[in-house]
């Protein structure tokens, strides 16, 4: 009886191949998906069928998160009168593209209508948005490694220690340096949250029958300082109180 | 100056008394009599008339065995008067429970309390008997209550039966909540006369009795057999305590006073004069409640018992905006007593707020608090059926609806800071394309595979380090390499020296063989391998393998291998046989290296 061949000369390269070949399948799919629910939430919203629209935009925002999906997510949103939610949408995409001008306008006008102010920010967390999140980390990352490298590879490759090699290390360094405020920055702003439904109480206990302090108003931010049960601490511009934690969402989703 | 100094001077005098020439404000004053409009007026409660009590047994002669009521009547409230708990009652007769009420008069346009005790006597034996006189305390005043007598003959005929209350139920035996109907009857007296009612109780533990549903008529109906007019009070019971009840009905008796409306049907006479408030009592009736099943209760259950049909509920609209409310409205019928159907409760909802109408209605308000809701939440609700003795669902089902939100404007005027409009500012148009992805919101400074991708650069450098040193140290120390490249050279030689050795090429045999010993030994001179003889091999071997086998096989296989270069080559019969003798050679020779 022959014993079946299980493992042929060459196998590991096919297997590499049909993994690479699925992981573009899945990456292409995925894709696909996100236009599919990008096109449709369009029709819809053009069609004045908002809610369903905003549907079809948080599907597509679910398949890969982009700057156009939230945007428009955001339009669908404040149409049909969820106007913490559209901030909240608008936030987003401006967390993944600072760049964005449509976000940054419509996030202006919402708060000039709604009435609410834009987070107070520090300055190393104003630093931060001059890039996206993950732009900050890479280019900490690659200055850091360029700083030591130019340290260290010469020395290992008996390589003439020249006078750029000092200076490009020097600047590499000094980058790094600055993009580590910038990414502190970062993880400070996911701190940052905002209030989805009008009139959401602000209470002094972590209790559903806590004292009321304030009532916030939609889209106003808030800063998540630690959590207890299904409630928050934050704080606002003006007071600091337990708020339920239906009542707000994370720009930055933990 | 003289002239304005005492303009000035006057001025300031007279602002300082001021003051003084100002009279103050007082409230209004409203003349006595004024406010009478508002005013009813009422009759004044007699509380100087000395209290007085009265004591009789009805009737005052009875056939022996017969029963009898011994009847005392106090012109004073029931509470502030404190009855004694034995009197004194001859040892012959037997007295029931007391049995006590309170009504109040209108005596000569004043209000007077009337309390009245009754106890039901029986009198087994012929006789003549005296309750004496005794005293009560009312209100820390002792009030004498006169004697009484009762005369029990053998045969006494002629006297009229005392009249009593007849009471009936729709049923005896209920779960605990069940509503049930309760009759309390007064037949016609002599020459067919009729009285009212008035403060018709009944008296026992464990009931509630809803009194605003009372109906009041007067009928003929069949009592003990025999049809009689009579006066019929009906009124809704509850029972609110589990397992065997008691209780009695009473009213006083009050000619023509009826207190609410009343349906007569066939013929009966009224009393004429003034009523006699006398306290009526019936038997005891028994009843047993039974408490509901805990096993098959459904959500929503309020406490209705009975059976019940609902009709389709009703919604006021079916397309709303968000905040706006809606009146829900629900109807039942039923064959159970309808007045103590108690709707369902309100239930919890993330969409919607819901407000439960005031009664009598039976409907909810609605207020979608988002434009997600596409129906009406399900309003749980269930009755208990106590024919079947089961729970029965009905559940009011959720109702379609189409909620749109309220929109935010999507363009505003720009107001500059001196209040005039500009250009008008408005909502970005849609972005025509996704744009690009990222995997997760999420930064990767918080995703803890970024720290296990940072340790890669780490340990490259390491690496890096680790490999230089290496690196200098053979640098250092040349004669490391050099048997380390030789070894792996050896190692491929005999390999070689294998496949010609089962080959059966004597010739390839010998060469491979040399070359594998001058490879073994060409480390220690250091030198090239090519340029190996066999004395460098044989310098290299311990004494006692010069003198033995290893000398001679190495010259053999020497000579062989460079037989090569010979004009005439001979064959070298038997050098395979010197496999042995090779192996052990270089053996040796690798274990030096």
């Amino acid at each position: 009886m022959k014993t079946p061949v299980y493992f042929m000369p060459g196998g590991h390269r096919l297997g590499v191949w049909v993994a690479l070949a699925l992981l573009v399948c899945l990456t292409a799919s995925g894709r696909a998906a996100t236009n599919d629910f990008f096109a449709r939430g369009i029709e819809l919203i053009r069609a004045g069928q908002f809610p369903e629209a905003a549907a079809a935009f948080e599907k597509a925002a679910g398949a890969g998160p982009s700057a156009g999906v939230l945007v428009n997510l955001g339009l669908a949103e404040w149409q049909r009168g969820h106007g913490g939610a559209a901030i909240l949408a608008w936030e987003r995409a401006r967390w993944i593209d600072p760049a964005d001008a449509r976000a940054a306008a419509n996030l202006e006008f919402a708060r000039q209508v709604a009435q609410v102010d834009a987070p107070q920010l520090k300055w190393f967390e104003t630093v931060s948005t001059w890039l996206p999140p993950n732009a900050w980390v890479w280019l900490a990352g690659t200055t850091l490694w360029l700083a030591l490298g130019l340290l260290v590879l010469p020395g290992i490759f008996h390589w003439r220690k020249a006078g750029w090699h000092q200076l490009l290390a020097a600047m590499a360094f000094g980058a790094f340096l600055f993009s580590l405020t910038a990414n502190f920055g970062v993880v400070s702003r996911t701190q940052i949250g905002l209030i989805l439904k009008s009139n959401a109480p602000l209470r002094l206990t972590p209790t559903h029958g806590g004292e009321i302090i304030s009532t916030l108003a939609a889209g106003e931010p808030v800063r998540q300082l630690r959590t207890r049960g299904k409630y928050a601490f934050v704080r606002t511009a003006g007071a600091s109180g337990w708020i339920g934690e239906d009542e707000f969402q994370l720009v930055c989703p933990r | 100056m003289g002239i304005l100094q005492y303009i000035r001077n006057g001025v300031i005098h007279f602002l300082l008394l001021t003051p003084l020439l100002v009279k103050s404000q007082t409230s209004p004053r409203i003349p006595p009599g004024s406010q009478l409009q508002l005013q009813v007026a009422q009759p004044m409660v007699d509380v100087s008339t000395p209290v007085t009590a009265t004591a009789a047994f009805d009737p005052p002669a009875v056939p022996a065995g017969g029963k009898a009521f011994y009847r005392v009547n106090v012109d004073a409230t029931e509470s502030s008067i404190d009855w004694p708990d034995k009197l004194p009652v001859p040892a012959e007769l037997q007295f029931g429970l007391k049995k006590s009420g309170q009504l109040t008069l209108m005596q000569a346009n004043q209000y007077r309390p009337l309390a009245s005790f009754v106890y039901e006597v029986t009198a087994p034996v012929a006789g003549h008997y005296t309750i004496t006189n005794f005293s009560v305390n009312v209100s820390g005043v002792l009030v004498e209550v006169p004697a009484a007598s009762l005369d029990v003959g053998a045969k006494i005929s002629g006297l009229q039966v005392p009249p009593r209350l007849e009471l009936e139920v729709s049923a005896t035996n209920v779960f605990l909540g069940q509503p049930f109907h309760a009759r309390v009857i007064l037949p016609v007296g002599p020459g067919n006369e009729i009285e009212a009612l008035r403060e018709i109780e009944l008296r026992g533990e464990g009931l509630m009795v809803d009194k605003t549903a009372m109906r009041q008529a007067i009928e003929t109906i069949n009592l003990n057999g025999e049809l009689k007019p009579a006066l019929i009070c009906e009124m809704t019971v509850t029972p609110i305590a589990a397992g065997p009840l008691e209780f009695t009905a009473q009213g006083f008796t009050a000619g023509r006073e009826f207190t609410a409306p009343i349906s007569i049907s066939g013929q009966v006479n009224f009393q004429g004069g003034p009523p006699k408030y006398v306290l009526l009592v019936s038997d005891p009736v028994e009843l047993n409640v039974r408490p509901l099943p805990a096993e098959g209760e459904l959500p929503g259950f309020t406490g209705s018992i009975g059976k019940f049909f609902q009709d389709p509920p009703h919604l006021a609209t079916n397309r709303l905006q968000v905040g706006e409310p809606v009146q829900f409205s629900l109807s039942f019928h039923g064959e159970g007593e309808l007045t103590r159907l108690v709707p369902p409760a309100a239930p919890a909802s993330r969409d919607w707020q819901i407000i439960v109408d005031p009664p009598p209605a039976m409907s909810f308000t609605l207020i979608p608090l988002a434009d997600e809701a596409r129906q009406t939440p399900a309003i749980p609700f269930c009755y208990f059926d106590p024919v079947t003795e089961k729970y029965v669902d009905l559940t009011i089902p959720p109702q379609p609806v189409t909620v749109v939100g309220q929109g935010l404007p999507v363009e505003q005027p720009e107001v500059d800071e001196a209040g005039k409009a500009g250009a008008r500012r408005k909502l970005s148009s849609l972005a025509p394309a996704p744009g690009k992805a990222v995997r997760s919101l999420k930064p990767l400074q918080l995703q803890s595979w970024f720290v296990g991708v940072q340790l890669a650069p780490v340990a490259g450098i390491l690496a890096l380090w680790q490999w230089d040193r290496r690196r200098r140290y053979l640098a250092a120390h040349p004669e490391i390499l050099r048997r380390a490249q030789a070894r792996r050279a050896l190692r491929r030689e005999k390999q070689q020296l294998q496949k010609a050795l089962t080959a059966g090429d004597a010739s390839a045999f010998a060469q491979h063989a040399a070359r594998a010993m001058s490879i073994a030994v060409a480390p220690h001179f250091p030198a090239d391998a090519r340029a190996m003889v066999c004395a460098d091999v044989l310098s290299q071997l311990d004494a006692s393998a010069q003198n033995e086998l290893g000398t001679e096989t190495v010259r053999q296989v020497f000579a062989a291998a460079d037989a090569r270069f010979a004009i005439h080559r001979r064959p070298w019969p038997g050098l395979l046989a010197l496999s042995p003798g090779v192996k052990s050679v270089l053996q040796e020779l690798e274990e030096k290296l």
